[in-house]
């Protein structure tokens, strides 16, 4: 007995060609509105940035990097800004001095207004500080001793107090985005108006694209540009390619091999600066007395072996600079304190004479921590056998648990690839970051990898309170140098900051904070 | 079908649930500190307190879990620690970019694989037949990746036809579609054609040419009619698998998916994001493959649904 049919109420022949009928229509339809539709160029008025990380919010509360500086300082300001001198220059305030040990004394600029026309008040800046303070995981918080409190004169002047002297206070609050204290929250702001060259027309946040238009109420020189899109392409062959193409303007963070690749290429150029970051190979401070690491001899000896020279010219395409010190060079403060020397018979003839046999060595790092990460890990696994030692390596994917380790809770280790930047422009953000550990801050392993180093800390702490400017300066000096002598690094060095550009693209001024000012950026007519 | 229906979706509902607490359990196994990714490297241990304890991470797990399985009931799965959004609403921002991919390519797939099956089933061991193998082969071996920026230098840089990347005009739709088309194609149209070859040495078929059934009718209403339920599960599967995002295409030419998304999610721990990404993708997951069962009478009225063949 055969099965019962049932009746379908659609037979098969007409669900297989209705089938087939959308199928065609869908794959030619799809194909022909694209070869009838433009390819994706921007527009003779339109500037299109490729940024590698999503642009979630064009605020900086809790997520800043580098790339985002640029467009995030387009719409919303500060009162200061890093300028292209890594030094702070006036943005919203027009003047900002230090009228007292904690006081400094602000003068807004007449007249400036958001760019729905509501006037910058002072009020807008005492709740930007509020709220930056309240965030938690903030970003920008770690580097204020404390969060000043905003003194009203009148509409246009201000007093910034603060408990204790913050003599870097201009450069500080450079990385405070001003809004209107109606609209400000606890939290990164998605929405919203600022004081910039550009405004915020559209943003898709599935897609991370932004498209800002000029800001009629700017209060500088107008924006040559009419329009900037801002997408989001995570991986870098697509960026390289899309600026090919000519369907993207500017790309940015890119790799010594991507930059190789576009170099001579016709119609694109290739800028570089230096860098606010220190990339390092970082000895663990954590271990005990009588371990050789714990040695700054041995820690010196080991330097020795590294040959910087060689990894900066062939692994990293001399896209970095060798450190000469412990902070960059191009950060306000920095003092030369010397060169990391390559010298292997140095290097086993001091170990020698230190009774340092068989030391073998275990080196962590984060992918992606810096570029040719993995090659230079490998290139020092040569270099460290060359004298002797053995060397293991292990890496982590990001989000995985390299902070446990690092804090030593998950197993010991003897260097780490870690990489350090100072937004603030300022050598003294970085060596309070690094090396101004205490044994308190040590109870709850919250210093960088151990480094407590009593002396020094008090250096740090000497050099970031003194108010006068020349007795910083050698304040600064001072603790730089003392920290050099403790051989915190096997290496170090300065990545360059580098972007491609189409020819188009005028007046970009690419500078060492990575960022650039999207105002004066212009294209060819 | 009365009953039917209410099991298979009961069915599908408990699939869901089991999906989201293992992965709910696995994600919180899994090593890393979405404190530590939240707040970045600066940050002491005491903010890193502060910030689990605003995340409900300093909660017992059990705990945890009961608040979760509370949000399923409401649908707010809690915002995303990185976007700082309902993370929900996060997903369905890239939902449309992933079905818009998923739908053009499996269309495609379909478009291309079933005549070139069918053709290559008629023509079965031929020296054409077996070069058109050797391509569907290579189709199936070559890296998406590969792929991908093969296109993209071929039609967008070298012949500029059409974008390299993102979502921005129609024409971006073009080269992902056709990266990961090609893989389904050649899998696809080798199973057309499997299931032809099989059907063209059947009996019943030599029964029907011996009665002077015309060999168009053999070929498109009984051989594909018979081979059409296989070739449809295969479709629908590989559309569902798609919809949890074709990560590698969507990282090539910037397309702003799904899976993409859960990329960084699991890169920032981000467990809100993640569970409501798997969520959200096993219902689609679970929605099309019901969908495809209770299309199944429709290509073979043989089959009736809740009942088993009667003898």
């Amino acid at each position: 007995m055969t099965a019962e049919f049932s009746t379908p109420q659609m037979s098969r022949r007409q669900l297989l060609k209705l089938a087939s009928a959308a199928g065609l229509f869908a794959a030619v339809g799809v194909s022909a509105t694209a070869c009838a539709g433009p390819t994706g160029l921007p527009g003779k008025d339109t500037l299109t940035l490729a940024l590698n990380r999503s642009l979630v919010s064009l605020d900086n509360k809790l997520n800043q990097f580098d790339a985002a500086v640029t467009v995030q300082r387009s719409v919303r300001e500060g009162l200061t800004a890093i300028g292209p001198d890594i030094a702070p220059i006036p943005m919203l305030a027009e003047s900002m001095k230090m009228t007292a040990p904690t006081r400094w004394t602000v003068k807004l600029r007449e007249g400036i207004t958001y760019s729905d026309g509501r006037k910058v008040k002072p009020k807008d800046v005492a709740t930007a500080l509020e709220m930056y303070s309240k965030v938690q995981g903030s970003f920008v918080a770690s580097f204020f001793p404390e969060f000043p409190t905003v003194t009203e004169v009148d509409e246009r002047n201000f007093h910034l107090d603060s408990k204790g002297p913050i003599p870097i206070l201009d450069a500080l609050m450079a990385l405070i985005l001003i809004s209107p204290a109606e609209d400000n929250k606890a939290e990164e702001l998605q929405t919203g108006v600022g004081t910039g060259p550009y405004v915020v027309q559209s943003f898709d946040r599935g897609a991370g694209t932004y498209t800002l238009v000029k800001n009629e109420k700017y209060w500088g020189e107008p924006a040559p540009v009419r329009q900037v899109n801002v997408r989001f392409l995570p991986e870098e062959s697509s960026r390289v390619i899309a600026l090919r193409s000519g369907e993207v303007d500017v790309i940015d963070s890119i790799s010594p091999n991507s930059m190789e690749q576009l170099q001579g290429l016709p119609g694109v150029t290739i800028e570089t600066a230096s860098s606010l970051r220190l990339n390092q190979i970082f000895y663990n401070f954590r271990k005990p007395k009588s371990h050789p690491l714990s040695d700054a001899k041995v820690r010196q000896a080991l330097s020795y072996a590294v040959d910087g020279q060689a990894l900066v010219h062939d692994v990293l395409i001399d896209t970095v600079e060798q450190a000469q010190g412990v902070t960059p060079t191009s950060l306000t403060g920095f003092a030369k304190t010397g060169d990391y020397v390559y010298d292997p018979g140095k290097a086993k003839s001091m170990l020698a004479d230190l009774g340092v046999d068989d030391l073998k060595l275990k080196i962590i790092w984060e992918t992606g921590e810096f570029p040719s990460d993995t090659a230079i890990m490998e290139a020092l696994v040569q270099m460290f056998g060359d004298i002797g030692v053995k060397t293991e390596l292990q890496q982590f994917e990001p989000g995985g648990n390299i902070l446990q380790w690092r804090q030593g809770k998950e197993g010991d280790w003897d260097l780490l690839g870690n990489g350090f930047s100072s937004p603030t422009g300022l050598a003294i953000t970085m060596l309070q970051g690094m090396y101004a550990g205490t044994s308190e801050k040590e109870k709850t392993r919250d210093t960088y990898q151990g480094y407590v180093i009593p002396s020094v800390e008090r250096k740090i702490v000497r050099a970031a309170s003194e108010v006068d400017q020349a007795k910083r300066t050698a304040y600064l000096k001072d603790a730089q140098q003392a920290v050099w002598d403790t051989w915190p690094c096997a290496w170090a060095f300065t990545p360059k900051s580098i972007l491609a550009r189409r020819d188009r693209v005028q007046n970009l001024e690419l500078s060492a904070a990575n960022a650039y000012p999207l105002a004066r950026v212009g294209l060819e007519s | 079908m009365l009953t039917y229906l209410p099991k298979r979706i009961g069915q599908g509902l408990l699939t869901v649930f089991l999906t989201v607490s293992v992965v709910f359990l696995l994600i919180r196994m899994a090593p890393g500190d979405p404190a530590a990714s939240f707040a970045g490297p600066l940050a002491t241990s005491e903010q890193l307190a502060a910030v689990r304890e605003q995340f409900g991470l300093d909660k017992p797990l059990f705990e945890q879990y009961i608040i979760f399985i509370g949000q399923l009931f409401t649908g707010h799965l809690g915002q995303s620690y990185s976007f700082q959004a309902p993370a929900v609403q996060v997903v369905m921002d890239r939902l449309p970019y992933t079905l818009t991919l998923a739908t053009s390519s499996i269309l495609l797939a379909a478009v291309v694989a079933i005549p070139l099956g069918m053709w290559m089933a008629r023509r079965s061991d031929t020296d054409a037949e077996l070069g058109v193998n050797v391509l569907t082969i290579a189709g199936q071996s070559m890296p998406d990746f590969w792929t991908g920026i093969m296109l993209l230098t071929g039609f967008s840089v070298i012949i500029p036809l059409f974008p390299a990347s993102g979502f921005t005009t129609w024409g971006g739709l073009v080269l992902p579609t056709i990266t990961v088309a090609i893989l389904q194609v050649a899998l696809i149209s080798r199973m057309v054609k499997r299931e032809m070859v099989n059907n063209f040495n059947a009996p019943y078929l030599n029964i029907a040419r011996s009665r002077g059934v015309s060999e168009r009718v053999l070929t498109w209403r009984y051989a594909l009619g018979n081979a059409g339920i296989p070739v449809f599960t295969a479709l629908g599967t590989r559309f569902a698998a798609m919809l949890n995002g074709v990560v590698v295409v969507e990282v090539v030419f910037g397309w702003p998916g799904v899976g993409s998304l859960i990329v960084r999610a699991l890169e920032t721990r981000d467990y809100p994001l993640i569970q409501a990404t798997v969520l959200i993708t096993a219902l689609l997951a679970v929605a099309v493959q019901l969908l495809i069962d209770l299309a199944y009478p429709l290509l073979d009225p043989r089959v009736r649904l809740g009942k088993a063949a009667s003898a």
